[in-house]
């Protein structure tokens, strides 16, 4: 009996400090993704990579030599839900960094939680602007590195007229309010910008753009608006719709025989990932604008795509879907998020989150597939835009580029 | 005839400025020579000395270098030659070459025509200011188009272009025209050029004329003439634009008008379309039926399934392992015939579901219509799963054949084939059902069991069968609906979750039971629906004077697509306190009624 006990603690011990051995050499990264609900579809792939990621760094011998140990926890496309897992990694995980979210509305409810724990979040999807923790390093779009550079392509194009149309909620509202002012800018007037305004009591403008709730289903009405619009010429669409209301837009859009040629639409949420659950071919022609794409013929973008597939092969990660994968922004500004992380842990020699910060604002450079970024003081990204054309297959043609375009967050009342 | 002459001449002239030396080679060379120019300012150099001497057999070769299909093959001289890539792919993916310059076979020094690969070549470049171009050369090859859809198309083009220069190209196309379509065009792009004359008589003749042909297209320009008129002061042309504006605007409020009427029709067909099984296992049957929309959805994946069989068929990721359906490889209109060949299809999947869904629950809970609820609440959320486990979590792709995705415009009012498709057939299919219901014995059978089961049992009819086809008849009719859903929407493994609500409302409102209630609400509600969207936005700027919540309400409707819907719910809660019963309660003599 006592003999059973003492070799039954003596197994824990050893067990103790087996574990004990293997976090002093590893390094406990957080993942905050939703792998299940709605945002699953998005954010699944966003997983995917880091975990490609991780790997590819351990094997080069991890970072300050320590392997990366990933924490994933499923958001569940549940906001609140966010907030713990969050809480989650840092408290009890112990995280010295997390990559994570999709969604503004997920950003805005971890964001307490970050900054009350001084954690580090890195947050990778285009996003409205108009914020600057200090707990956050935004490897995303922001509006000036993906709307405005859409609508200086568009100017260039002699376009006239541009109809504002968006998913309701918080990115596309304050990227077209953001917009309205940069077109007025410009010198378009505001009789060309489609989409109607809401505005105050004095009669200021709080709101430009038509918008429709997710999962709506019925673009009748407004494509015969759009129609209309669109009948005089030189006019476009600028379309902040999410997710899968798309499909019948892009339906409707066809079959009323608008086209690309016609009037163009510019989308700011679909990428190549998005396009493996749309009718590519009613959407041959328009636009995307993004800081990658993955037609770009560059090597690093080569190799990654490539890397990428054969990983893909042969990882055994439960879940994971093998068939018709594709890379999109999102993705690579995950993966050029880690290995700026790991280039700040290294320049810091540390991996406190307050050193790290400090190596990030003292502007870090990392050549990706997208080409170069530069980390800067307001915790955004210096990096290339790309418009691309979509062809039949899902991909973009580049067509126009930008190069280090400076990632800008406050917007809002600086076009005059 | 003469004009016939007079034509190419015009165009000669008027566009035989750019490269000289350019101007006597055929357009076909030209476009190619441009093609394969490495610079930018060359390539668009020669491309516009095309631009009016092209006819319409250029514009393949436009198309094909727009599509990346125009491929550029290195000669053995180090010259590149523009080709494009025809016939059959051999084993190795290589076709035949032909020479962009005059379409015949590319050959080789010994004479063998050549064969290459499209992958290995470069295709050859093009930018914004040369796509113009080639619209430029299109747009003037159209005028001479045989299809007059397509020379309307480019006279319109011409016209809103407001280029004076013009002008000659088209009077002198006018003088040849006799399609009543593209003579109207012409009306308008010739009055609209000569907006841009200095005569202020001839301003207000074309002024004049533009009122007559009241074209939505001139709204803008005419919005821009009133101002320019009023600015300098010329009375009677600033006259004769606001009356021209007016005219327009009155044709738009009558497009607006017949528009409505026709989104609303083919809203209230698609709710009818996807309500109608519902009408019949919850209105006749009394089964609290929540898997309804996956029964659609049933019909959704099994449209998805065949146009894979008419393809190249697939590899479905189900339940992990990769199950591959072969493909019939068919090509052009008999893999267009799919969604003719999905239509029974998925009929008969959905309605072999809802047969097994009878058979297993359902059967046993016909006296317990709030356990039917849940569990056929259970079920959806069984199949749903199901559904992600076969075709993946991600959205899958049905594409519209050609004969759905057109649309007709008639005096500008959009009517899209597929829309006009589903009104037809939802009144097909209700024409159908009524004949079913009242003129056949099944239908008789179907009406007894349905009014009294233990009574009709007693009288002789095997309600168990009866129960069973009725409830597969239900489940059939929410298959087809998925189909004609799939060429409108999504299809996803949450598509029902879309429609149930919409289903169960059409069905409440109609009278439980009741099929004409059924059609009357959906399309009734569709009407409404489509109305409130089209004109709340023209009524919410007179609602600023509401006292307290004039700011709020004038914004709403700013979001008429939602506030639409909310008014039109807010209106089923009231009208369902005054009529419980719905529009038409069928009367029954049963006591527990």
């Amino acid at each position: 009996m006592k003999l059973k006990f003492l070799l039954a603690s003596g197994a824990i011990a050893l067990g103790l400090s087996s574990s004990g051995l293997r976090s002093a050499e590893t390094v406990k990264v957080g993942v905050l993704h939703s792998l299940s609900g709605t945002m699953a579809i998005s954010e699944t792939s966003l997983r995917d990579i880091l975990l490609f990621t991780f790997d590819e760094i351990n094997a080069r011998g991890g970072v300050l030599g320590r392997k990366i140990e990933p924490v994933v926890v499923d958001g569940a496309s549940n906001w609140p839900l966010f907030a713990e897992k969050a809480k989650q990694l840092l408290e009890q995980d112990k995280v010295a960094v997390t990559f994570g979210c999709w969604t503004s509305v997920s950003r805005k409810s971890v964001l307490p939680v970050y900054e009350r724990n001084n954690g580090l979040l890195f947050y990778p999807v285009q996003y409205e602007g108009e914020e600057e923790s200090q707990n956050v390093a935004y490897t995303a779009e922001a509006v000036n590195q993906q709307a405005t550079p859409a609508v200086d392509y568009y100017l260039k194009e002699g376009k006239k007229k541009f109809y504002l149309l968006g998913s309701d909620y918080v990115y596309p509202q304050t990227t077209n309010l953001v917009l309205l002012e940069y077109l007025l800018s410009k010198g378009v007037p505001l009789a060309n910008i489609g989409g109607g305004f809401r505005r105050d009591g004095a009669g200021k403008i709080i709101s430009a753009g038509k918008y429709t709730p997710f999962g709506h289903t019925d673009y009748q009405q407004i494509v015969a608006e759009i129609k209309q619009f669109a009948a005089s010429g030189d006019a476009c669409v600028i379309s902040t719709l999410n997710g899968d209301t798309n499909v019948p837009f892009f339906k409707e859009y066809a079959a009323s025989g608008l086209t690309a040629e016609t009037c163009p639409v510019v989308s700011f949420s679909i990428s190549e990932d998005e396009f493996r659950g749309l009718p590519a071919d009613k959407l041959v022609g328009q636009l995307g604008c993004w800081t990658y794409f993955q037609s770009l013929n560059t090597p690093a973008n080569k190799k990654f795509v490539a890397d990428f597939q054969a990983w893909l092969k042969k990882s055994s990660v439960p879940g994971l879907v093998k068939e018709g994968r594709v890379t999109c922004s999102p993705m690579v500004l995950s993966y050029v998020g880690v290995y700026l992380w790991k280039a700040a842990v290294e320049k810091a020699g540390s991996f406190e989150v307050d050193k790290v910060r400090a190596a990030w604002k003292s502007g870090l450079t990392f050549d990706g597939p997208g080409g170069k970024v530069t980390t800067q003081k307001n915790m955004h990204l210096t990096k290339n835009v790309y418009i691309g054309e979509t062809r039949a297959d899902g991909q973009f043609k580049i067509v126009s580029s930008f190069d280090h375009v400076y990632g800008e967050p406050w917007l809002k009342g600086k076009f005059k | 005839m003469k004009a016939f002459l007079l034509l190419p001449c015009l165009l000669a002239l008027l566009f035989a400025t750019p490269g000289r030396a350019a101007a006597t080679e055929n357009p076909r060379a030209l476009i190619a020579r441009a093609a394969t120019e490495a610079q930018p300012a060359q390539a668009r150099q020669l491309l516009a000395a095309a631009v009016g001497r092209a006819d319409e057999s250029v514009a393949p070769l436009l198309d094909a270098w727009r599509r990346d299909a125009l491929f550029l093959h290195a000669q053995a001289d180090g010259g590149r030659v523009a080709v494009l890539l025809t016939g059959e792919k051999d084993e190795r993916g290589a076709q035949s070459a032909l020479r962009a310059a005059d379409g015949q076979p590319l050959q080789d020094e010994a004479g063998r025509p050549v064969r290459l690969v499209a992958a290995d070549l470069p295709a050859a470049e093009h930018d914004a200011s040369l796509r113009r171009t080639m619209k430029a050369i299109l747009d003037l090859a159209e005028l001479a188009a045989v299809d007059p859809t397509r020379r309307a198309r480019s006279v319109r083009n011409l016209g809103l272009a407001q280029d004076a220069e013009k002008l000659p190209v088209l009077l002198a196309r006018e003088s040849v025209e006799s399609a009543p379509e593209v003579r109207r065009a012409l009306r308008e792009a010739i009055a609209l050029l000569r907006l841009k004359d200095p005569r202020e008589e001839i301003r207000v003749a074309a002024l004049q004329e533009l009122q007559a042909v009241s074209s939505l297209a001139t709204s803008d320009l005419l919005a821009r003439v009133v101002q320019e008129e009023a600015a300098a002061g010329n009375r009677l042309a600033l006259e004769a634009a606001r009356r021209a504006q007016q005219a327009v605007e009155w044709h738009r409020t009558k497009v607006d008008f017949a528009g409505t009427l026709f989104r609303g029709l083919s809203l209230g067909s698609i709710l009818l379309v996807a309500a109608l099984g519902l009408a019949i296992t919850f209105g006749l049957m009394r089964v609290i039926n929540m898997a309804h929309g996956e029964l659609i959805a049933v019909g959704a994946y099994t449209t998805y399934l065949t146009q894979a069989v008419f393809g190249t068929g697939m590899t479905l990721p189900c339940f992990g392992l990769s199950v591959p359906i072969p493909g019939l490889q068919f090509s052009g209109a008999a893999r267009e015939a799919y969604f003719i060949a999905a239509l029974p299809a998925s009929f008969l999947a959905a309605a072999t579901v809802g047969l097994l869904l009878e058979r297993g629950i359902i059967r046993f809970l016909y006296r317990r219509p709030l356990e039917s609820l849940l569990a056929t609440w259970g079920v959806s959320l069984v199949l749903q799963q199901a559904f992600r486990l076969i075709f993946g979590a991600n959205n899958v792709q049905v594409s519209s054949p050609s004969y759905l995705s057109g649309n007709w415009l008639v005096g500008d009012v959009i009517l899209g084939w597929n829309r006009v498709f589903v009104i037809g057939f939802a009144l097909l299919i209700v024409l159908g059902m009524g004949l079913v219901l009242t003129r056949t014995s099944l239908g008789l059978l179907i009406r007894a069991s349905m009014q009294n089961r233990t009574m009709a049992a007693c009288l002789g009819v095997r309600t168990e069968r009866v129960n069973a086809l009725t409830f597969a008849l239900g489940s059939g009719l929410a298959g087809l609906a998925g189909a004609f859903l799939s060429q409108i929407g999504n299809v996803g493994p949450s598509l029902g979750q879309g429609y149930i609500i919409d289903s169960f409302m059409v069905v409440v409102v109609g009278g439980v039971g009741s099929l004409g209630g059924t059609i009357l609400s959906a399309f009734g509600i569709g009407g409404i629906d489509q109305v409130l969207q089209q004109y709340l936005p023209l009524v919410a700027p007179g609602l600023a004077w509401v006292p307290g919540i004039g700011g709020f309400l004038q914004n709403l409707a700013q979001d008429a697509a939602v506030f639409g819907k909310i008014l039109v719910l807010a209106g089923i809660i009231l009208f369902l306190q005054w009529r419980p019963a719905g529009l038409f309660a069928p009367r029954s003599r049963s006591l527990d009624e």
